[in-house]
């Protein structure tokens, strides 16, 4: 590599040792093998230090004999609550309950702390820590990278594999060996691995045999690249264009390795156990009885009613109803829909008061609980403000309302104490005029003297659904038509898209098919071919690549003539209903239709939709609009529908997973400067040839190349597999490995701080049948592990070892972003432990013109831990993504731990922050009632496992007590003793 | 070390100085403790220019003089097709709508159709008579002042690849910005703003988004922080929360950290932690001020182009570039000035395969005043002394257009970009491409050496710019890059 000859004189300080010696040697030259790291691993006695009290065991005494020989010494024992905190988060990422603290702190067993060990390593939530750290090694993303950037809808399967392997104990070489050719061990999930990198899919690789060449080269050097860094912490890839100049690594032995792998390509394959098996076939009928579902429920959809549009709108500060008098017991108001709230879309409606007037000269409002009427709901979300019991208060003001628990929807019924006669309801938002999100826009008013005999009072139907961009159905009272008009009067940019017009008679046939004799004519068309053309537009193929665009801007028509007059009444089209695109879409158009003779007539348009664009999510009540003939009949089909579909996706859940398909192997050339356009002579599969002498035959089918080299990477006589795995495993609980270059056990990365230590745990790993849990147990249980982290009386040990790499003290370090989110989440009770499958989205919108635009307040499944987060490569999660958490674009062997102005902002004002304080004021109430100094004490033990001090408890008080406990939250959650691993 | 506390409020001065760690005084030994703090290896070539983590935008020594303190980078998302703009092929003319003999038959998005001539009018510009397309008559006009360098090369064709090339030295993702590297070994003048900052196109984010400004392996620190006249920094301020709930939270949080560094007073990332929610408190108040743009005179707006009511993209665009002048006005050491959002069919970005001189009218209309503007602006107030301009896009466009179409496609081997200001000679054109605009054929310059010269204006050395990850010293220049002398004043 001509870095380094030409830049070796500016390496930094801390290699100049290393460099030395090279730069000795003159010119370049093959490296030496007799390299540290590639001479076989030994098991070397533990030495016996002066200090015979001290260590707990033998990693101790490596640590102790080094310090001595240094002059130093190390800490006192930290006390045993920081201990648990460490041990907490180093395991399992999340701080201890004051419950566990407790029980820690009075256990008197003299296994106490075994026993601390043992349970978080049984935890699942174990798993699901460490699993990120291998995640992070291996460029781990639910998304493919580059600029689409497009999601990887089954990389989670790999992701619950690391988790399950984890937890497990899988041993580290089974381990390797399921993730190279897991498909011939029965974990099909594992070679995800193989593929962690970005990829340019097929499409956005130029359509020259150049750019196909090298893209396929750059995927093979992402697999090979993981491979050596991740096993061997070498730079393998260094040898791609040149011979590596620091390792002996050549050019050759790189696309030796390539040969192991070359019949990988980037792609999902179906996950084979025996249960996804029997499942493979109950699916079939179940998919079945759906289609049939869907195709009786293509029926049920809310005539269109052109130009009638919605005629009542609901106003935020006051809604008076009119009905004709009415003697009932029961009121019920239903809502189904709400207006959007600008940032967080469709959200929980709201109603401050709800009053029922009797039909008398002086109307008196009998809603009122003071009158005596109870009031249930559909549900509830219940804060200061928002409670059931204030809708029928009397008193008006957000303040002082009630707010359902659904987005859009919910009912609200109130039980009179006697049938009254009734004449007119008043309903209101916020009457003070304050608030006017979380309107009710479409609703229906019932009465009756009982809760199964209401009749409607007022019904204020929901619009159609807004246009989206896969399909919509405009149906219409059935009509004869000889040719149907589709005119665009609008879209959302650029010009309109149209994958397919279909028009469908009474019976579901679809008779706008080309191959019915149907033609089509248009205004004009933009044409790319193969792409966009007027043809695709009723050829019966979905998707954007088969295609009708028109000429204009924002607007176009189409007009289809069927071969003979036809009786119609449905029109479905689409922009792409592969649901790749969603931009030039159809928002404002009028179908009409003509009779052979006569003139067009208006069927439907979207006057009478809703206009708020939904994207690609279902309408919250697809049958609303409906009347109630249909409505009874459809929910019964949509019911079943669901049952099915929930059925078939548990069912489906990590069927598929990208973890590659395997085919045979591409011939490998070395290629000359890694131009694919200069191969030289072809290259057979064999391992680093520093390292061994493996070399397969040309003809050895994939599988086999996978398992050999398998076989090699996870042997206990590879003298840098395990070295490798038992540094990374320090570096976890120590912030540095003994070597701080984790994945360059090469000649340029750092010599092992304690070259015996490393070996003998790496013989001790092995030893132990490679249990990743036991090499855990030996780290976390010593008494280098338990030293305090203050440097104390030890000034000179500051002076001599400032990074503590001799371990004279615990090494503090602040928590990574994902500990960080979770622990806010543990805090404040709002963690959901739910464990695997698709990730839960931090963005509301992937890609496309605005990015990626976070979701700011989460609930439900975004309350998981970040773990389970939809990864999205290249985007930083918008709060605790600045923590120096990796994009996954390249190998991050250790995280970076920077502090910028940025990371305050984020974790000082995002709404997460506030939210999770608001959640931890409410759950100390709960537990600890209205008194404002037991909520501090249990605040802080909650957030720091400790009670607060008389100073701190002085300090805290009269600020809680003016400005509400939420503010000690967000104090809490920004505080540096809340930020670090003690 | 040069540190001082003097931008902190009492509060933090008194904190850091019972610290000791940044009184002036620190021992060869406390800084090597500084470094450790950005992860062990935050290191600097050049000897004893440790990143202070309390303040990792205090300005840093370059490794020798510097021509340019700031930079701006207006970055046309797309390709730009140089025979639209800068580089004139008149045998183009001759040649229109015949075939090519000998060329590709299927390039990056299809086959090829014939040649096409340019589709605006070259005229000759100022002193130089350099040939310069009306497409865009404002910048035109400043030819005289502007460096061209005509062969530049990408390694990709794609863009995304390509974009990443351009900002990052590598077609792969994950590796760290031009920008970051900039303001990782330099700091910032400003201490109230971010060091490096994007603003985006008020069309949308370019094609390659996030990579274009990511820190890569780098500190988080040195990331892009985004924002633009349109759209603020995120996390400003706390939605919902009173003034007084504020402050009090913020006093909380103070008295808390001061206490637990008390009973710590060793660990200097605790004391940075503690300057880093000061600096944001500082970009509370100067984020909103610089981007408002209430107190710029009317002739200014005027000149950009900002009062445009007719064309709101481009006001959008020209307050940007008002955002852009201010930013290095404050110090700011990088600011990338984004032209042209995403992949549209060339609607919103310079990606012209189909309608190339439709969609070109439009995006020059947005471009071409605004930036023009700008560097007269610069020029006049003395800051293009001090600044450096680098005009830059991804690749060029094929001399002929794509099969049934009327546009161009992506061509990697050889386009334009052109730097002015500090460092930078003026009214020269260097490198060449064939008769026809298709490949560099002389002094070709693959995009390391574009950036390798824009790092050496910034008195920075491109192979001593170096951050180890996963086993390599990384640059961003890869193995490569050669300066381009022939462009220095």
């Amino acid at each position: 590599m001509k870095l380094f000859t030409r830049q070796r004189r500016h390496m930094p300080l801390v290699l100049l040792g290393l460099l030395l010696v090279w730069t000795a040697d003159g010119e370049m030259r093959p490296a030496p093998t007799e390299h540290w790291s590639f001479q076989p691993v030994t098991r070397p006695i533990p030495p016996t230090a002066s200090d015979r009290e001290w260590p707990r065991n033998e990693v101790d005494r490596f640590i102790l004999a080094r310090l001595e020989k240094e002059g130093l010494k190390p800490s006192p024992e930290t006390d045993r609550v920081r201990w648990l905190r460490r041990v907490s988060f180093d395991l399992v990422g999340l701080p201890p309950t004051p419950e566990q603290v407790e029980s820690f702190v009075q256990e008197r067993r003299p296994d106490a702390y075994e026993r601390v060990v043992d349970e978080l390593l049984n935890s699942p939530r174990y798993g699901e820590r460490w699993a990120q750290h291998w995640l992070d090694v291996v460029r781990y993303a639910d998304t493919h990278g580059f600029e689409v950037n497009t999601e990887r809808p089954h990389a989670w399967p790999y992701r619950d594999y690391v988790i399950r392997a984890f937890n497990r104990d899988t041993p580290y070489d089974r381990f390797i060996r399921e993730q190279i050719v897991g498909d011939a061990l029965g974990e099909d999930a594992a070679t995800g691995f193989l593929i962690t990198a970005s990829v340019l899919l097929p499409g956005q690789i130029g359509a020259d045999e150049v750019s196909k060449r090298l893209a396929r080269q750059d995927a093979l050097d992402e697999i090979v690249v993981n491979l050596g860094q991740t096993f061997l912490g070498l730079s393998v890839g260094c040898a791609r264009c040149h011979d590596h100049k620091f390792d002996p690594i050549s050019a050759r032995d790189y696309y030796a390795l390539q040969a192991f792998v070359a019949g990988v390509e980037y792609e999902d394959r179906d996950v084979r156990t025996p249960e996804t098996e029997v499942k493979r076939r109950d699916e079939k009928a179940l998919e079945a009885r759906v289609a049939e579902l869907d195709r009786q429920l293509a029926q049920f959809v809310p005539v269109a009613r052109p130009k009638t549009g919605n005629a009542r709108a609901s106003r935020a500060q006051e809604n008076v109803e009119h009905f004709p008098a009415v003697t009932a017991k029961f009121v019920r108001f239903t809502i189904h829909e709400t207006s959007l709230h600008p940032t967080l879309g469709l959200i929980e409606p709201c109603v401050d008061e709800f009053e029922i007037f009797t039909d008398e000269p002086q109307p008196r409002n009998v809603a009122l609980a003071t009158h005596g009427t109870k009031v249930t709901a559909s549900g509830s979300r219940t804060s200061d403000r928002h409670k059931l019991e204030h809708l029928h208060d009397g008193k008006y003001g957000n303040g002082w309302s009630w707010m359902a628990n659904s987005a859009g929807r919910g009912w609200v019924q109130f039980e009179l104490p006697e049938p009254t006669r009734l004449a007119k309801v008043i309903w209101s938002r916020d009457r003070e005029g304050g608030f006017n999100d979380r309107l009710a826009t479409a609703y229906t008013l019932a009465a009756g003297a009982s809760p199964d005999t209401l009749q409607t009072l007022v019904a204020v139907p929901p619009p159609r659904p807004a246009v989206n961009a896969r399909v919509n159905t405009d149906r219409f009272a059935p009509v004869k038509a000889k040719r149907v008009r589709f005119t665009i009067r609008e879209t959302n940019n650029l010009e309109p898209c149209v994958d397919e017009l279909e028009v469908f008679d009474p019976a579901g046939t679809n008779v706008a098919l080309a191959s019915t004799g149907t033609t089509v004519t248009s205004s004009g068309d933009t044409v790319v071919a193969e792409r966009h053309e007027l043809r695709f537009l009723n050829d019966g193929e979905y998707g954007n690549s088969r295609s009708w665009m028109s000429a204009e801007r924002g607007r176009g028509w189409v007009v289809l003539e069927f071969a003979q007059e036809r009786l119609i009444d449905r029109v479905i089209w689409g922009r792409d209903r592969k649901a790749e695109f969603s931009d030039r879409l159809v928002t404002n158009y009028v179908i009409e239709v003509a009779a052979s003779s006569g003139e067009w007539r208006v069927v439907a348009d979207a006057s009478d939709r809703a206009t708020q664009l939904l994207g690609d999510k279902a309408p919250a009540n697809p049958l609303a609009g409906l009347d109630a003939d249909e409505t009874k009949p459809a929910t019964r089909l949509l019911d079943e529908k669901k049952t099915l579909e929930s059925e078939l996706r548990a069912g489906a859940e990590g069927r598929l997973a990208f973890a590659g398909k395997f085919r045979a192997p591409d011939t490998i050339h070395l290629l000359n400067r890694g131009d694919p356009e200069q191969p030289r002579d072809e290259v057979v599969p064999a391992v680093l040839s520093v390292l061994g002498s493996t070399k397969l035959a040309r003809d050895t089918a994939e599988q086999e190349r996978r398992r050999v080299l398998a076989d090699w990477l996870a042997s206990p006589e590879n003298p840098l597999t395990a070295r490798v795995m038992v540094n990374r495993l320090w570096q976890g609980h120590f912030g540095s490995g003994l070597v701080d270059t984790p994945s360059d056990f090469g000649r340029n990365g750092t010599k092992p701080s304690h070259p015996e230590l490393l070996d003998w745990l790496a013989s001790e790993f092995v030893r132990s049948n490679w249990s990743v849990k036991q090499l855990h147990r030996l780290l976390v249980l010593s008494a280098t592990y338990r030293q305090s982290s203050k440097p104390g009386a030890q000034a000179t040990a500051t002076a001599q070892d400032s990074e503590v790499r001799l371990l004279w003290r615990f090494p503090p370090r602040r928590l990574d972003s994902e500990p960080i989110r979770d622990a806010l989440l543990a805090v404040s009770g709002k963690l959901d432990l739910k464990m695997y499958g698709r990730g839960f989205d931090l963005f509301n919108q992937r890609g496309g013109l605005s990015g990626f635009q976070p979701v700011e307040s989460f609930r439900g499944e975004g309350l998981r831990r970040m773990i389970y987060a939809h990864k999205v490569r290249r985007e930083r999660e918008a709060v605790f993504g600045a923590f120096d958490c990796p994009d996954a674009g390249q190998s991050t062997a250790r995280r970076r731990e920077s502090t910028t102005p940025i990371q305050a902002l984020n974790l000082f004002n995002s709404r997460f922050t506030l939210e999770q304080a608001e959640a931890l004021a409410a759950r100390v109430q709960a537990e600890v009632g209205a008194e404002v100094a037991p909520q501090i004490r249990r605040a802080y033990q909650l957030a720091l496992s400790r009670n607060p001090s008389a100073a701190e408890l002085a300090e805290a008080t009269p600020i809680v007590a003016t400005h509400g406990l939420p503010v000690l939250g967000r104090a809490l959650f920004n505080s540096n003793e809340f930020l670090f691993v003690p | 070390m040069n540190h001082s506390a003097e931008h902190l409020t009492p509060h933090g001065r008194h904190l850091l100085n019972r610290r000791g760690f940044l009184n002036g005084t620190a021992t060869a030994l406390g800084s090597i403790a500084l470094t450790n703090l950005l992860g062990g290896d935050g290191l600097l070539a050049a000897p004893g220019s440790l990143i202070d983590p309390a303040r990792p935008y205090a300005p840093r020594p370059p490794h020798f003089r510097a021509q340019a303190k700031n930079v701006i980078v207006i970055f046309c998302a797309g390709a730009v097709s140089q025979l639209e703009t800068w580089d004139y092929k008149p045998e183009l003319i001759k040649w229109d709508n015949q075939p090519l003999p000998g060329g590709p038959s299927v390039t990056f998005q299809g086959p090829a159709g014939n040649l096409a001539r340019p589709q605006y009018a070259f005229r000759p510009r100022g002193q130089t008579g350099k040939m310069v397309s009306d497409l865009i008559p404002h910048l035109a006009e400043l030819t005289d002042d502007l460096a061209f360098i005509h062969s530049l090369t990408s390694k990709s064709n794609t863009h995304g690849p390509a974009e990443n090339f351009l900002s990052t030295g590598f077609v792969l993702d994950g590796f760290p910005s031009l920008g970051s590297w900039i303001s990782y070994a330099l700091g910032s003048e400003s201490q109230d703003l971010p060091a490096f900052v994007s603003i985006l196109d008020p069309r949308g984010v370019p094609q390659n988004g996030s990579n274009n400004w990511g820190p890569g392996f780098l500190p988080a620190a040195f990331q892009g922080t985004t924002f633009s006249a349109k759209d603020p920094v995120r996390h400003l301020a706390a939605p919902g929360v009173s003034a007084e709930a504020d402050r009090a939270a913020r006093s909380l949080l103070q008295r808390m950290n001061s206490r637990h560094l008390e009973q710590n007073p060793s660990d200097s990332k605790l004391a940075a932690r503690i300057a880093s929610y000061e600096l944001a408190a500082r970009m509370q108040l100067s984020v909103p001020a610089i981007s408002d743009l209430s107190t710029e005179p009317a002739h200014i707006l005027k000149s950009y182009g900002a009062d445009d009511t007719s064309n709101p993209i481009k006001a959008g665009f020209a307050k940007n570039c008002i955002l852009a002048r201010r930013l290095v006005e404050r110090g700011v050491r990088f600011v990338q000035l984004f032209n042209g959002a995403y992949a549209s069919g060339g609607e919103l970005n310079w990606d012209g395969h189909s309608k190339l001189k439709e969609q070109y009218d439009k995006h020059a209309a947005i471009l071409d005043q605004p930036a023009a503007a700008l560097i007269r602006d610069l020029r006049q107030r003395g800051l293009l002394e001090e600044t450096l301009v680098v005009w830059c896009t991804e690749f060029g466009r094929m001399p002929f257009f794509q099969k049934g179409a009327q546009g161009r496609d992506h061509n990697p081997d050889g386009f334009t970009c052109w730097l002015t200001g500090a460092g930078v000679k003026r009214g020269v054109s260097h490198g060449l491409t064939d008769e026809l605009g298709q490949k560099a054929i002389h002094d070709l310059h693959p995009l390391y050496d574009l950036n390798a010269t824009i790092l050496h204006l910034l008195g920075l050395d491109h192979e001593r710019l170096t951050f180890e990850h996963n086993g390599v010293q990384r640059r961003l220049t890869n193995v490569e890059g050669e300066l381009i002398r022939q462009i220095l004043a």
